[in-house]
């Protein structure tokens, strides 16, 4: 539980610290996230039960944080980003033992991919509302560019947390043996 | 599935359920609490940025001094910005004096606030300034600086407000042209690729013919915002099918945002 506890706090801080990391101006301006590989690592590392509630706990940050109430309208509801993080982290917990296996290149991968998906389901969202769904080289970037920099992360992301997780005798890791 | 993981999904269903019955109201407080928790961890962390960006680009200075200068850069900040507005109202008293008569306007009340970090998201464009509703800042105030309009403060809670820029999509402000009889309304663009945005200053007629440079103010139409604030500059005016839309500059440059001020009404 210590693990788990320290994970709410990590995310709080990396969702903090987000506000002051600038945009990538040579990156079309694209954001950087790191929240999500955090809560993506605990997705593989914590049990269902845990990996929900640190999906709720992220994803009220994130709508809170970032979504906004202009002229009377939510442009996004509440809750929302729950269920973006819940579903993507349901998929990296289900492919758990491939990461007991030693593959975290898959999960690498898709903590880029699911990073990019959250962003393009909260742009579909917005011009749901907004209208007119345009795609130009912008937002291709803007959504594709902090995946690529959450699978850049990744590795050094899930390297430190898994130290963490070592430090603290958390034992739900996810050992090569208990998926062989 | 387990026992256990059935009961956990449907507690998490049920949470589910209950944020997403949110409406906008609910979300506004929500947000609001939300960000009253983390107002000392933002400003904390802004007070660290600025620290390790004056460390980083070399200018130390006492202590003392550097308060000193502070207090007075945000005082002459005030001052120009109140002399912005003085100018603007007056520009706008002689010219409804004139034609139509109408009575006097006077200068904005001001209260000045920093900007505390801004947004991390990828699709709204926001600041959040360390002004709440604890000095008398409401939902839906403009915010300027002494070159211009920034945007309107969206989400107020005690002690940090969110403002929403200019340079947002959902940012809309009624303006009008000067030298001409033109109005429409100004927004932001959904993405931009550099720091600094353009804004679009759509549903003018065909003929308007705007020239570079011309300056665009609020017109007042609306309530939000009043009249006379200084928008942008003109960058190119075309023609489209139904009305006539100008590309526009904006005053203030947003990428570099320290202290501003937000309009709670006029002295």
């Amino acid at each position: 539980m210590i693990f788990f506890f320290l994970l709410l706090v990590i995310v709080l801080i990396a969702q903090i610290a987000e506000f002051f990391i600038p945009a990538l101006p040579w990156l079309y301006n694209a954001h950087v996230y790191v929240v999500p590989v955090i809560v993506f690592y605990g997705a593989m590392a914590l049990p269902f039960p845990l990996m929900l509630a640190l999906a709720l706990y992220a994803g009220l940050l994130l709508d809170a944080l970032t979504v906004h109430v202009i002229g009377g309208k939510v442009e996004i509801s509440a809750g929302s980003s729950i269920l973006l993080y819940a579903v993507f982290a349901g998929i990296m917990h289900g492919l758990r033992p491939l990461f007991a296996r030693g593959r975290w290149e898959v999960h690498c991968i898709l903590s880029g991919i699911c990073t990019s998906s959250i962003i393009l389901a909260q742009y579909l969202m917005i011009t749901f509302r907004r209208g007119s769904l345009v795609f130009t080289r912008e937002i291709w970037w803007q959504i594709g560019g902090p995946g690529l920099f959450a699978m850049a992360i990744a590795p050094i992301v899930f390297w430190f947390l898994q130290w963490l997780g070592r430090i603290t005798a958390y034992r739900y890791l996810p050992e090569r043996s208990r998926f062989e | 599935m387990s026992r256990t993981n059935i009961i956990a999904l449907l507690i998490f269903g049920a949470i589910l359920g209950y944020f997403l019955s949110f409406g906008s109201e609910s979300t506004r407080k929500f947000k609001a609490g939300v960000y009253q928790l983390l107002a000392p961890f933002l400003t904390t962390g802004s007070g660290l940025q600025k620290q390790i960006t004056s460390v980083r680009t070399g200018l130390k200075s006492l202590e003392q001094l550097e308060r000193e200068n502070a207090a007075l850069q945000v005082e002459n900040r005030a001052l120009r910005a109140t002399n912005q507005g003085l100018r603007d109202v007056e520009h706008e008293v002689n010219r409804l004096r004139h034609a139509l008569n109408y009575r006097e306007r006077s200068v904005f009340k001001l209260i000045a606030a920093e900007v505390v970090t801004r947004d991390s998201s990828t699709w709204w464009r926001t600041v959040t300034i360390n002004r709440g509703k604890q000095e008398g800042i409401e939902t839906d105030m403009p915010v300027v600086t002494d070159e211009g309009l920034i945007g309107k403060t969206t989400t107020v809670s005690d002690s940090i407000s969110v403002v929403l820029l200019v340079s947002d999509e959902n940012c809309k402000v009624a303006a009008s042209v000067e030298g001409s009889r033109e109005q429409g309304i100004v927004s932001g663009e959904r993405v931009t690729a550099g720091l600094n945005p353009f804004l679009n200053l759509n549903f003018l007629s065909k003929q308007a013919d705007l020239k570079s440079g011309q300056k665009v103010y609020t017109s007042g139409v609306g309530g939000v915002f009043p009249s006379g604030l200084l928008i942008g500059l003109v960058k190119s005016f075309r023609v489209r099918e139904l009305d006539g839309q100008a590309q526009l500059t904006p005053a203030v440059d947003l990428s570099h945002l320290e202290d501003v001020f937000v309009v709670t009404g006029r002295k």
